[in-house]
């Protein structure tokens, strides 16, 4: 309990971050772009630029700095009586679902994370759905099936 | 007309009545859409011998319009309980059929308006489980001794044990009395919520009435001297306060609280015009929570509340369990009630002493830069609106005197303050997932967030403890998960 949990994400979710990240980073400069659009006839060329500048930086770190400080911090368990979950970037959140409350278990993927043979783990609980994202497909597949087995061995008792 | 017919036997229609009550709401229904441009004729001053023919007609074709429609309806509306379902067939043009398995029913529960009490007919509501996403289902209108029989056949399943046993009265466990009544009324704390409504129609007032009456009426009472304006100010106080008082009355008066004889069932009686019937099963429950609002607590009053899984249409329901009694009375009413969650509520573990400074901070952070902007540009000003940081401070500091926790066997207990003051009792195998988060600042202070979530309604809700020692907050996870799971593998409920 005290030990984080030891199982990590695929290291392809880092890849799968970035993209999705520089797909974020097109409509941000385009601001920041025209911003210093606007701005350049009126003030300072280096005032102007500070917008395209900024949004620029915003990019860096959506797709260089985070992805793998993410990454790092993401870490899941599955115990026999329960799921341990830790992530956050900042706030570092520590969950733990008790098998006996799971009550249904899918994965899913969305058309990149096809294209990187990567997948998300979901599994709900009468107070709503909790997820772990970025498994490797076979990966994704055992977690979702030792979930599944371990929830009905513990109906049975 | 067929009260007699048990009503597993046949397809049942409602009572008569409902044909009324159809009628009654597509009469609303409509005279809403037609009461906008018969206001505004009205209002331009159109107003001929040739139009009130026609607005007489209007209305009139709309009556006999809505009875034929209330009949239709009421011919194409019928159940039957048979093969462990309830299936409802209604729809005029759009026939639809929906059956409901027996065992998704969570709740039934019986409403009056005030229609039905004239002839003593029940609005039956069937409540079902979340996930599937399914709607409740209501009749309108049914007789006492079918609403009644319907009511078994629901929850026959449940209690197959006893078919044959006829049940007992539920013993009453506790009953508002009229004092309590207008307590709960008075210390409500709806008088914003009513002031805004007053304030809100005085407005409408204003702009419906011709202009001249409006400024008239104005100048006569629009304050002249501060004392006057203080004096309006105070009436409308008063009004809302008094507005507040009769809501209350209005959905509380006459509430009873009762456990069914096997203790499986609380049953919640309450309402003056409309009366409000429910049946809230005990494994339900999901926690409790003992609210004292801001006007209460001084007077050592609490308002008792349930989160309740699959009850209620929408996600995150919680029901009032009793809208008044003396706190110290709240473990003796759940000792009767709800024994899973009766036990000490005081003596919690308060928080650490370097949690306070946070909570002041964080009380006050939303202030500063307000404050800080009025300082800069306007000195003096300024300069006096930061002394709005000091209430706010205090507010701080007083949320962290009333948070803490505690923990007997598996039953946890946590309380915190937004403005009423919150105790949460939470049975450790309710608990669908547990756990805390550290921000970097709490990393500092080696401080966390303790986040627990139960389910209620069709979802959940979290409740959390900020800033406890984050040494504690691993122990509390953990000791909750040994009990948990050994409760679970004990007991266990459908949720």
């Amino acid at each position: 309990m005290r030990t984080e949990p030891e199982k990590r994400l695929d290291p392809r979710a880092k890849l799968l971050w970035r993209l999705t990240g520089a797909l974020q980073a097109v409509p941000i400069l385009a601001g920041g772009a025209f911003a210093s659009y606007v701005f350049a006839g009126q003030v300072p060329i280096y005032l102007a630029l500070l917008p395209l500048l900024a949004a620029a930086a915003l990019n860096v770190l959506f797709v260089l700095v985070l992805p793998p400080l993410l990454w790092r911090r993401w870490r899941y368990e599955i115990r026999s009586l329960e799921v341990d979950l830790q992530r956050g970037l900042l706030r570092v959140t520590r969950t733990l679902v008790p098998m006996a409350r799971v009550q249904h278990v899918d994965t899913r993927h969305g058309p990149l994370q096809r294209r990187l043979g990567l997948s998300t783990v979901v599994f709900y609980t009468a107070a709503g759905p909790n997820e772990i994202p970025q498994l490797a497909q076979k990966t994704a597949a055992e977690v979702r099936d030792r979930i599944a087995e371990l929830t009905q061995s513990r109906d049975e008792l | 007309m067929n009260s007699s017919a048990p009503a597993s036997s046949r397809e049942q229609h409602l009572h008569p009545i409902g044909m009324l009550l159809e009628a009654l709401q597509t009469l609303r229904r409509w005279f809403g859409v037609a009461a906008f441009p018969g206001i505004a004729a009205l209002i331009n001053g159109e107003f001929g011998v040739r139009i009130l023919l026609f607005v007489l007609l209007g209305v009139a074709l709309l009556g006999i319009l809505s009875a034929v429609w209330g009949v239709l309806s009421w011919r194409a509306t019928s159940y039957l309980v048979s093969g462990g379902a309830l299936h409802l067939k209604r729809g005029v043009f759009q026939k639809s059929e929906r059956s409901l398995p027996l065992e998704h029913v969570q709740s039934v529960s019986s409403v009056q308006g005030i229609v039905q009490r004239l002839f003593d007919v029940v609005e039956v509501r069937v409540e079902t489980a979340g996930g599937g996403g399914e709607p409740e289902i209501s009749l309108s209108a049914l007789s006492r001794s079918d609403a009644e029989a319907l009511r078994e056949e629901l929850t026959s399943t449940r209690r197959a044990s006893l078919e044959d046993f006829e049940e007992p009265a539920p013993a009453v466990l506790r009953r508002l009395s009229v004092r309590d009544l207008l307590l709960a009324g008075l210390t409500s704390g709806q008088i914003g919520i009513a002031a805004s409504v007053v304030l809100g129609a005085s407005q409408t007032v204003d702009q419906l009435l011709p202009r001249n009456l409006a400024k008239q009426i104005s100048e006569a009472l629009l304050p002249q001297t501060v004392w006057a304006a203080l004096l309006l100010v105070l009436a409308i106080v008063v009004f809302a306060w008094v507005l507040a008082i009769l809501g209350t009355v209005l959905a509380h008066a006459n509430f009873t609280l009762s456990r069914s004889v096997d203790g499986k069932y609380l049953h919640i009686k309450r309402g003056l015009l409309k009366r409000y019937e429910a049946t809230v099963p005990l494994a339900r429950i999901q926690a409790i929570k003992i609210v004292e609002g801001v006007l209460r607590q001084p007077f050592g009053l609490a308002t008792l509340r349930v989160e309740s899984a699959g009850f209620g249409a929408e996600e995150g329901v919680s029901t009032t369990l009793f809208p008044l009694l003396p706190r110290k009375k709240v473990e003796k009413l759940l000792r009767a009630t709800a024994p899973r969650f009766a036990g000490p509520l005081d003596d919690l573990k308060p928080l650490p002493a370097r949690a306070r400074r946070r909570y002041a901070f964080r009380a006050v952070l939303p202030v500063l830069p307000i404050s800080a902007f009025c300082a800069v540009f306007y000195f003096l000003p300024g300069l006096v609106s930061l002394l709005v940081m000091l209430p706010a401070a205090l507010y701080g500091l007083l949320r962290y005197r009333a948070a803490g926790r505690r923990l007997d066997g598996d039953r946890l207990v946590l309380r915190f303050r937004r403005l009423a003051r919150t105790t949460v009792i939470l049975p450790g195998e309710r608990l669908q997932s547990r756990g805390y988060s550290v921000s970097p600042l709490q990393r500092r202070n080696e401080l966390a967030t303790l986040e627990v979530e139960v389910a209620s309604g069709r979802g959940g809700v979290a409740f959390r403890l900020v800033d406890l020692e984050a040494e504690m907050a691993g122990n509390l996870v953990e000791a909750l998960a040994e009990r948990g799971s050994r409760a679970a593998s004990q007991e266990r409920y459908s949720v």
